[in-house]
Formats: structure tokens, sequence, C-alpha cells
């Protein structure tokens, strides 16, 4: 019978690699026809140092604590059983066969058990985890769950493969509890059985000492079977279905996370990816090489370079991207998850699962062709445009997923072909592009009205070029910006920093209407050629001022200017005021006050996207507040690296919001509920947004940019020199 | 001895609109007013051009007018002004009025000025003022020919009545193009409503984005002031009104002595259209609205509450 | 058959650009650009270039040397080729000498439909396309809200004070489009490069056989004796309204305005 229940498995093994193999090979084709992703190989031995820690340490799942221990258990149990699963097929023949060499030893016997009876009570937890979920495209009401990172996720693949991991674990138990028992009767086995080598299945073997030996064996036989028989089921279907990620993942996963876009392990935020043409990094000011047939962005899903192509196949369905999604979780068709999905089997040439088309469809968010091929669109074809328009680039996604896909840098290549190549986009884009090309600004208002803020100040700003001729005359050059100059808003900002730098005897100057728009807005909208038409400028006319390093007030000219002109050849030192003021303060320059009593208040802090997630500054703003010894800070629900958006980023603040609630009131509910009086934030964009909802509402938190507040404080220490006394040091 | 100066009798000449008053008047000014009506008139219209200094009135038949763009009529125009031995010849300024000028003015290689706000003989030279560059300058132009053809903006001087007996004179015009021409093939004339036409209204209250929609308190506090309607262009694109009721560049100029401006963000475009109001009143939510710092009294607030409050106190 | 769109070199309007020495009107400022009311021209150019088989478009302008920008970004839209006809002699053309040079460099360009904008940004005419026609002998189909040609037979639907009509004529025409007739195309990136390969072609008087006396300052049926700066209205009063705490002074500054 043993040569019989080995035949079977060893037959139904063949047939099940076979399929395996066939997958295995399948995806590396898929993925091998890409485009190339230049850079994402080497260097080898750095990527390979990242990669193991990574994995092994679970830095990427962010929250969730007793799901990233349980993951981490089921993972580390899942390498464990590799080796038992080899000896497994000698164990049908021989009831005693022990792995070579480690077999026997007590520190993997230990180690072994551990993990299976860890990995079971893990499976078990992230089984309920799953099913507290409920992933219904309709729930009761008929609107969707938004509570449920699953909703749209595969439900039979997530729980075939948490039961076969079960299964296996089972196995891997009764074969050891019934290895033990067996062993364990004897005295001259005893040791064997006993708890230095089964410590946590030991005690379970007398239970079955009133059978015969035989009988034990033939049950270790047969769990043996079992085990490889479902084992190389797994393998099997796993095989066959290559779209089956959340199995995939185990393989695929680690090589994503190996070739992942930083080497230093930080997400893929702050900069996008350069716009590859024929793998080269576009310039425009190299457009002599261009070739007449290139394309720009990605159209169709063969013009993704491999690693994307990689990402989506690697992608785990976990959901933590679209748990966080400020568009999804407004009711926009946008969600991370089901957005990598449907490329995942676009790419490979397969139909949605049942959970993922209905997701789809009730989200509004698939695109017109029933069944596309594989030059289909994906924009219009594969996805709806609004899944597309919908996103603001906060990187909320980036920053959640474990395996490290990078959703924003795939949703801009579907933006530029949009734009560059077919012309196709809101049509408020038309307004904003023509502004940014005629007028150097989003708002289209003349250039020479960019020095408008600094009338009425009662000291004198020096204008480069005017005043001062060189960068290294002052000890910093002020940005503006757009906003910073053509906002009312901004403008005050502006103002008040100014004052700041002033009063803390800083010597600064600006570029006035040499200023043009740092190009954010037209690099998150697709527009690469009219973002680099302006950061060019930009470039050209840092040059001529020689300056190296700039302080800012907004968030989205801290990332372009800080991380992304540096693709063009040019790395400048960005600070954003937040920073400089908190140094100005630390060292004693500035010096806060507090006002009387009465007028302490809670004061919660918004992070704007381009400074905290995407530049990992969440700590000068906050210190900052602290500094102010009226204030008391309260965090909203998401704050941190899980904050919410306001809306505005990705070139929203330039489009309508019309699917959905608005993501700037939603994010004025959560600063509401807080209970604070004002909410303070540190970019021009997310004042504009947060002021907007707080203006359709009838008693609404003031919003405020953080240096206001500073510059009240250090009002006070002016006009009530007595209070000195109380400053912060 | 006074020269003849020619004035053609505005589209609709059923009934005597005030930019035909206003041309009569500057006329009047200029010389001796001569009214050239194209196609049929009643006798009622012949009495009120008279009542406004029209000298000489010419009827003229023109079996071709209605099938023409606008070819029949300027060579009518044309044709009348040579009658005449006119020095001058006024239109009221428009999209068909400048072409009929433009065209009258080439065929009698007379100097042309458009969209002029005033117009005066300085030692036997014609001499006008036109505004340029979206309002921001006046331009003053001399015409150097014999003959001078402007087209002048409603609202550039008070109709003043100046009753005298008017000689008619009843004329036939064919017009015989010698080259191909358009030919006009369905026509309906602008619905007449019972408010002001919205060039010549002395009070406009316009709408625009602000409204979302709802043009009602835009209405009844035009009704309520007698005045007309017009929409800004966010309105127009937005299906709020037809384009025929746009202030701005690209919509009509209008120069009323009250401009009330409703949810307009007051765009530079816009102004163009209505920046020559002598006072000018806007409400707009957005504290922001570049509007607020041209207005003489600027309300930051809700229009959909505020009008209907300021409607039923002047009801 | 060829299609000839004409566009405008103008500044921009929030360029403070003002006039030239002679009181004439300037053209060249920072963001002088093709004329926002010229790109409907151009849009609806392109699109009677695809009901109408075989045919070519140019985009043809008079200018200073500056105006080839104008021309690029029509070339950008997708216009086929450009002309630019440029002689320091047009300078302070009125609006017979403009027609003048571009009614000799359409003949010379053998055009078969002209589709023009409803008039210029700067100075606000709408006469010139009445004047071309006028010059070329060709029928004049002039401020179309919506323009379509089938066989031969140009048709417009036209919306002005006398209320609307729809004109047709029979090709060679002279058209001349609205800022309602459609929006204008946001030139792909694509389309950026295709443009740099084609050619604009510059003419000068000479060129088209028009002589200087007829165009330029000299030719000019009006003269410019002064040019004032009018006073930005200043802002007035700004109120915020709280609960209808507005509606009493509006209602004060209605009396008074419609006294």
């Amino acid at each position: 019978m043993k040569v019989l229940l080995f035949v079977i498995a060893v037959a139904v093994s063949i047939a099940a690699v076979a399929l395996f193999v066939r997958g295995a090979l399948t995806l590396y084709r898929l993925i091998g026809a890409g485009q190339p992703s230049p850079g994402r190989l080497g260097p080898v031995g750095k990527r390979l140092g990242n990669m193991v820690t990574e994995i092994l340490s679970h830095r990427r799942f962010r929250a969730r604590p007793l799901v990233k221990a349980a993951h981490w258990v089921v993972m580390v149990s899942f390498i464990l059983l590799v080796p038992t699963l080899a000896i497994a097929y000698a164990q049908v023949l021989d009831p005693y066969a022990e792995l070579p060499i480690i077999g026997g030893w007590p520190v993997w016997q230990w180690l072994l058990e551990l993990f299976s009876v860890g990995g079971l009570v893990a499976i078990v937890v992230l089984f309920t985890v799953r099913l507290r979920h409920p992933s219904e495209p309709e729930d009761a009401a008929g609107a969707r769950d938004w509570r449920s990172r699953f909703f749209g996720s595969t439900r039979w693949q997530g729980y075939f493969v948490e039961a076969v991991i079960a299964a296996v674990l089972v196995c891997v138990l009764v074969m050891h509890v019934l290895t033990s028992a067996v062993l364990a009767r004897y005295p001259e086995t005893a040791e064997a059985g006993s708890w230095v080598h089964y410590p946590l299945t030991f005690w379970v073997g007398p239970l079955f000492w009133s059978l015969p030996p035989v009988a034990l064996e033939i049950g270790i036989v047969v769990a043996a079977t079992f085990k490889i028989l479902v084992s190389m089921v797994w393998l099997g279907v796993v095989g066959y279905a290559t779209t089956m990620s959340v199995a995939w993942h185990r393989f695929l996963g680690v090589l994503n996370v190996y070739a992942r876009r930083e080497t230093d392990g930080t997400p893929a935020l702050g900069a996008a990816a350069p716009m590859l043409v024929d793998g080269k990094a576009f310039d425009i000011r190299d457009l002599d090489d261009l070739d007449e047939d290139a394309t720009f962005g990605v159209g169709k899903i063969e013009e993704f370079g491999w690693k994307s192509l990689l990402d989506f196949a690697s992608c785990t369905e976990c959901g933590r991207c679209q748990d966080l999604c400020p568009a999804w979780n407004t009711g926009k068709p946008l969600s991370p998850k089901l957005f990598t999905l449907a490329l995942r089997d676009q790419a490979a040439g397969m139909e949605h699962s049942l959970d993922i088309f209905a997701a789809l469809k009730s989200a509004g968010a698939a695109g017109e062709l029933a069944a596309p091929t594989r030059d289909a669109d994906l924009v219009g074809g594969v996805i709806s445009p609004d899944v597309l328009w919908s996103c603001t680039t906060c990187g909320a996604c980036v920053d959640q997923c474990p395996v490290d896909i990078e959703h924003v840098d795939h949703i801009i290549d579907l933006r530029r072909h949009e734009v560059m190549v077919k012309s196709e986009f809101p049509e408020e884009f038309n307004g904003l592009f023509g502004n940014l090309e005629t007028k150097g600004n989003p708002w289209g208002l003349p250039p020479r009205d960019r020095m408008d803020w600094a009338k009425g100040l009662d000291f004198d700003v020096p204008v480069l070029g005017t005043d001062v001729t060189s960068a290294d005359e002052v000890d910093h050059v002020l940005w503006v910006g757009c906003a910073g100059a053509y906002d009312e808003k901004g403008k005050k900002t502006t103002r008040a920093v100014a004052e700041l730098l002033h009063l803390a005897g800083v010597k600064f100057a600006v570029l006035g209407q040499a200023e043009t728009c740092c190009g954010d807005s037209a690099r998150r909208a697709g527009n690469e050629a009219t973002y680099q038409g302006l950061a060019t400028e930009n470039i050209e006319t840092f040059a001529s001022y020689g300056v190296e390093k700039v302080v800012v007030t907004c968030a989205h000219c801290l990332n372009s200017i800080g991380r992304e002109y540096g693709q063009l050849g040019a790395d400048y030192r960005v600070e954003h005021h937040t920073q400089v003021l908190n140094r100005l303060i630390r060292d004693g320059r500035l010096n806060v006050v507090a006002p009387p009593e009465d007028e302490r208040r809670q004061i919660t802090y918004h992070d704007p996207c381009y400074l905290g997630r995407h530049n990992g500054e969440y700590d000068a703003p906050r210190e900052l507040l602290a500094s102010l010894p009226e204030a008391e800070l309260v965090e909203m629900e998401h704050s941190g690296s899980s904050s919410m958006c306001c809306g505005g980023g990705g070139a929203r603040m330039w489009t309508e919001e019309s699917i959905g609630t608005r993501i700037n009131s939603a994010r004025m509910d959560e600063a509401e509920a807080t209970g604070a009086a004002t909410v303070a934030t540190a970019c021009p964009f997310c004042a504009i947004m947060l002021g907007d909802a707080a203006a359709s509402r009838d008693q609404a938190p003031a919003v405020t940019d953080v240096a206001h507040l500073v510059l009240a404080g250090v009002k006070r220490g002016l006009t009530n020199p007595t209070n000195e006394a109380e400053t912060e040091s | 001895m006074s020269e003849n100066v020619v004035v053609l009798v505005g589209a609709n000449a059923e009934v005597l609109d005030a930019s035909t008053a206003e041309l009569l008047t500057l006329a009047g000014q200029l010389g001796r007013p001569v009214a050239v009506v194209a196609g049929e008139a009643p006798q009622a219209l012949v009495a009120e051009l008279g009542r406004f200094g029209a000298a000489e009135v010419h009827l003229v038949s023109c079996p071709q007018l209605s099938d023409s763009l606008v070819l029949a009529k300027a060579a009518l125009l044309a044709d009348r002004a040579v009658a005449a031995h006119a020095k001058v010849i006024l239109v009221a300024s428009g999209l068909e009025g400048n072409e009929v000028a433009g065209l009258v003015a080439a065929k009698l290689s007379a100097g042309l000025i458009t969209d002029v706000v005033t117009a005066r003989f300085e030692t036997a030279e014609l001499v006008a003022d036109k505004v340029v560059w979206a309002g921001k300058y006046t331009v003053t132009a001399k015409v150097l020919t014999e003959v001078a053809v402007l087209t002048v903006k409603p609202h550039s001087c008070v109709p003043l009545i100046a009753e005298v007996e008017a000689e008619v004179r009843q004329a036939r015009f064919d017009f015989e193009p010698v080259a191909p021409v358009a030919r006009v093939i369905s026509a309906e004339p602008t619905a007449a409503t019972k408010r002001p036409k919205l060039v010549e209204a002395n009070v406009v209250v316009s709408g625009g984005r602000g409204t979302d929609g709802d043009f009602a308190p835009v209405e009844a506090l035009a009704d309520a002031l007698g005045g007309a309607v017009g929409g800004s262009r966010a309105a127009v694109d937005a299906g709020y009104v037809p384009q025929t009721l746009q202030v701005g560049q690209t919509g009509k100029s209008v120069s009323p002595d009250l401009y009330v401006a409703l949810g307009i963000s007051g765009a530079i475009q816009h102004i163009a259209g209505m920046r020559t109001a002598r006072r000018i009143l806007a409400v707009n939510s957005d504290p922001e609205a570049p509007i607020h710092r041209l207005a003489d009294l600027s309300v930051v607030g809700d229009l959909k509450t505020i009008v209907p409050a300021v409607v039923a106190r002047l009801g | 058959m060829r299609i000839i769109a004409l566009v405008k070199y103008v500044p921009d309007s929030g360029d403070e650009v003002g006039f030239e020495a002679d009181l004439s009107l300037g053209r060249v400022g920072p963001s002088s650009r093709l004329s926002e009311l010229d790109e409907y021209a151009v849009e609806q150019a392109l699109r009677l270039r695809t009901e109408l088989a075989g045919a070519t478009l140019t985009v043809l302008s008079v200018g200073p040397a500056e105006a080839e920008s104008a021309l690029r970004k029509a070339l950008q839209m997708g216009a086929d080729d450009a002309v630019l006809v440029t002689d320091e002699a047009i300078a302070g053309s009125d609006v017979f000498g403009t027609a003048t040079v571009l009614s000799a460099a359409i003949r010379s360009l053998e055009g078969g439909l002209v589709v023009a904008g409803m008039s210029s940004t700067d100075a606000g005419l709408g006469v010139v396309p009445a004047l071309l026609a006028d010059s070329l002998c060709w029928p004049l189909l002039s401020q179309a809200a919506a323009v379509s040609v089938e066989a031969g037979l140009a048709k417009i639907a036209r919306v002005d004070e006398t209320g609307s009509r729809v004109v047709e004529a029979a090709l060679p025409a002279v058209v001349s489009v609205t800022d309602q007739s459609g929006e204008p195309r946001y030139p792909s990136f694509k389309d950026v490069l295709a443009a740099k390969k084609k050619s604009v072609a510059t003419l000068t008087l000479a060129d088209l056989g028009v002589d200087a006396s007829a165009v330029g300052v000299g030719s000019a049926r009006v003269e410019v004796l002064a040019v004032g700066r009018n006073p930005d209205r200043a802002a007035g009063r700004v109120i915020v309204d709280v609960d209808g705490s507005s509606v009493d002074e509006i209602v004060d500054f209605l009396a008074a305005a419609t006294k």
C-alpha cells in the first residue's frame, strides 16, 4: 500500500510540478516581454541586503500589529515546511525517515514545531480577519462596503491558500504526534519520541498508545501522502492560475522587493519616476534623438516596463492601499488594488475573477470593453478614465504596500499617455496647461504680479538680479511659488514667513518675476513636456544666480525642486519653512510668547502629503506647534504616515470633484471630530482645500498655516517685552 | 451749411430702438441727420425718427435684403450715402453693424472707426474716441478721408428729442452682385422679451457660475429694477443662459447706469464687457474673487439668500 | 483644396503693451501669442479639412517676425504648413491695408476656403473677413457658431443682433467663426514634435506684388491723435454679509444708482 501511495504522490507531484513550471515560465515570459526597466537589477549586493532585511523584518507592514505578526509566522513556517515536504516523499515509504543531518537535531525540531503550532494559530487568525471583512459588492443597503479592504479581492483564492496552509500544518502536527506516539511508547525509542525532539506534540502521543504501532505508522504514511497531495494540489492550482497572486506573491513578491525603485528601502514616493522613451529617461532639452514613432507614457499593457508588470503580478490583494485611498473612501471608482488587479489580469490575458469583476462594475471602474484584447487601450478599454483622473497622488497606497508596488508611478505613466499622445484629459486641464505655458502659473495671472505679496511690508525684500547679484550674498533664497504669489491665503503665508525671517535677522532674497511655476501640477497631470519646460527654465534661473538651496512654503514646490529637478541634472537642497522656523526657534533667534490664559486652544495638524508621506517630514511642523505655549496638539484619526489627503494633489486642485463626496470635506470631518478650534497645515494647497471645506460649513475650525501661529506668538513677544521671561528657550 | 449724416436705422425696424435714437442725436450734433431704413417701415416709425431729429427719412425697399447676409444692406447704405452726399455715416456697433460699416467704407474709400464712444468735428475733420485693450486705453483718432464711417457703441450719448418734420423719400434698391454671394436659407428674429435689450438697457443684472444654474434670483432682480438679464461666459458655457445674453469680450459690451454681477468672479474677459458701467454692484461668496476689487459696492455672501431678500424689499 | 486659416499674433490681454511711437497698437509683448479667438478658427479649419477629402490646411498671418510663434502654435494644433507675410512697410496698416495684404496672399496661395476668427482681441473690429470677401469677390459666411461643408457647399449658423440665421454659399468662400464654434484642441506632445518639421514660409510685399503705398501708416485712412490711459476702476466698498446684514445697504445702493 505504501508503494501505491508513493506512486500516487509522485504522479500527482509530477503533474503539479509540470503545471507550476509552466505557470512560472508563463509569468517569466509575460513579465519579460515588458519594456526595459533600467536600474532594477543592480547593485546586486545592496538589493539583496535590503530584500532580506525588509522581508525578515516585515517593516513594510504598516500598523495592524496582529496581522503583521501572524503573517510573519506563517511566512517563516512556509519556508521551514519546504524541506519537510521533501522528506515527506521518503516518509510515505518509511514513516521514520528523517531529513539528513538536521532531521534529528533538536534545534531544528523545536523550530519546526514552534512554527507549526504558531503557524496554525496564525493562519487561523488571518482566516478570521479575512472572514470578518465582508467583501460583498453590495451590502444590505446597496452601497459599497467601505470598511473592507478585502472588497474586490478574490475570496475563494484567499480562503484556498489559507486552507492549504492550515491543512499542511495540521498534517505536520499529526505526523509529529503519531511519530512521537509510536516512538515514545517503547523504552528503546522513548528518548527519540520525547519532548526533546517533539516539544509541543509529545504530550498528545499517549492518547494513541492504545492503538497498535502499525496503525500509527499507517497514520503517518497517510498523513505524509495527504500532505504531499495537498501541497501538490496547491502547486498545480497555482501553476495553472497565474493570476492567483495571493499565492504567487510568495515568489513574485520577493522578486518585487528585490527590484524595488529605491534601493535604500524607502517607499517609491517623492519624485515621480522619469518618463522612459525607448528605455531612456526623457529630457526635453534633448529631442533630436527622439524617434519619430516614440510613444510617451503607457497606453497599452505591453508599453509598461517589466518591473511594472511584475508589480501587477505580485499584488496580494490585501487591500491596505484601498483602505487608505482618499478617492476610494469618498466614492470615486479608484481603488489602487482594483486598479492593480485590472492591469494584472490584462497583462495575463485573463478574465477577472467574479469578485474583481463585480467590484469593478459596482464601483464604476470597469472600462468599456467586456473582453479586452491584449492591445486594447488601457484607459477607457480596461479601466474607466474616472479611475485614472480621481487619483490625488497622495501616496498612501505606495506607503502601505507590503510588496512595494508603485501605484502612483503607474497612474502617472497612464496619464502621460492620455495627455501627451491622445490629448484626452479632464477639460479643466485645457486652462491649466494653457496658463502654465503662457503665463507660467496655474491661474494665468500676469508674471509681473508675483511680487504683489511684498507690498506694504515694513521692510524691503531684496530681489535677486535687482538688489542682490548672487545667492551667496544671502543666507536663504525664499522660493515664493505660485500659490504664495497669487492666492490670497498663500500671499499672507509668504508675508508671514518673510516677516519671521526678517525678525530673526536672517538675510534672504527672492527671485521675484524670475520665478515660474515649479511644474508639479503639470507633472502630476501627466504633462511631462510642460513640466520639463517649466523646470528647465527654473534650473537656468537658479544657475544664473548661483542658487543651490532654497526655502519653500509649499510642499509641492518642495517635492518638485528638491526631489525631481535632480532627474534633470540639477540637485538642490530644499528646506520647508517649518524646518527653517523650527531651527530659528531652537537657536533662539525667534522667541514665541504665550498668550493670556483664555487664549489657549486645541490645535490639530494636517500633514500635507507632499511634506509628510512623500518627504518624510512629520516632526518639524509638530515641533513648531509644540513650541507654541498656548497650543495643545490633538491628532486626527488619520495622521502622520497614514494621514488623509486634502484632495488637492495630483492636479486635482484644478478640477471639479463631481463623483461621490468631497475629499476635503471628509478630511474636515476628521478635523472637527478632534474638537480642535484650529487646523494647522503647512502647504497652501491644503490651506485652500481645507479652507473651502470650512467655508461651506456653519461652524468649522479655522484653517491656518503654521507660520501664522508662530508669527502671532513672536509678535506677542515684541509688543509685550515683559512676557519674554516666560518664553521657551 | 450742415452736411448730411446718414444713420442706418436698426435691424428690426418696426419700433424705434434706443440705439437709433442715440445715433440720430449724435448725427444732429455732427450735421443734418438722414435716416435710412432698409426694408418696409410703419408710419409710426417715420414719426419717431422725426421726433429725434431726422430731417430726411429714406424708406428703401430691397427685395434681396432677407436673402443676403450683409452685402445687400451694405450696398444699399452705400448707395443712399452717395445719393445724399453724406459726409458721415453712422451705424450701431455690433457684429452685423461693424461688417456693414466696413463694407460701406470699402466701397466709398472712406475712413472707418468702429465702436466709438464720442465723435465731433474739429475744424472740418471728424475726430472720434474709442476704447481699446479691454477698456484700458482710449484712442482719439481723426478721419483723413472725405467721408467717414463710424459704428457707435450704445449708451455713448443721451438721445435728445429734436422734433422735426421729416422729409420722406421712398426708394427701391436692387442688389445685383457681380460676384457669387451667400444666401440666407432660414432666419429667426431674436425672440422679443418684455425686458429691455441687453446692450441698450440702463440696468443689467448678470449671473455667473455662482448661481449654480438657478437664474431665478437674477431674473427676479432684473425685473424688479426693470433691467435686462445677462450672463458671464461661464454661465453660457454651463447652459444657464443663451449666448445672446453673454456679457464680455466675446459677447456683448454693455455700458448701463447700473450693472449687478451675481455669482460672477470677475475674469478679465468679463470685465472688458461691462467696466464702463456707471455703478457696479457685486455679490459673490468667494472673498478672493477679483470682482470685489472692481465693484462700487461688493458683498461677500450667498446670492441665493441675499437677492430674494433684496427683491422682497424692492417689491 | 487648400484651406487657409487666418491668425493674428497679439499681446496677451494681461500684458501692458500699449502703443508704438506712432501710436499704433503694440504687437509684441512678453506673453504675445496666437490670438485666443483665432484658435477657434484653426480648430474649425482642422475639422473642415477632415470633412474635405484631400484638403490641406495652411495657416496665414500678417505681422512682425515674432508672429512666427503664433504660426507655430497653429502648426502644433495640426495645420500642415504656415505662411508669414512680414514687411516693415506693413506696420501701422489699418483694416483696409491688412485686408489688401491678406487677399493678395490668399490669391497667391490659391486658397479655396478661408477661415478666420470673429475679431482680434486687441482692436476688436471683426471687419477684416467682410473686407476680404469683398476684395476676393467670394461669398461671406461670417460670425458662424457652427460651420459645415458638404459637396462644395458651405453652411453656417449665425447669431447676431438681427436674430439667428442659417446661411450657405458655394466654395470658394470666406468663413469666420465665433468662440461658440467648438473648443480648440490641445496639441498632444506628439503633435508638438511633428510640428517642428513643418515649414513656415515668409513672404514680403514684393513677393505678393503689393505696392507699399497701398499699406502701412501712409495709406491709413485714419490718424491716431492721442492715446490716454483710462484710470482703473477703483475698488469700492466691500462688506461681508452675515445673515442678511447687507440687504439694507444694497437696497440703498440700488435706489441711488437707478435714480
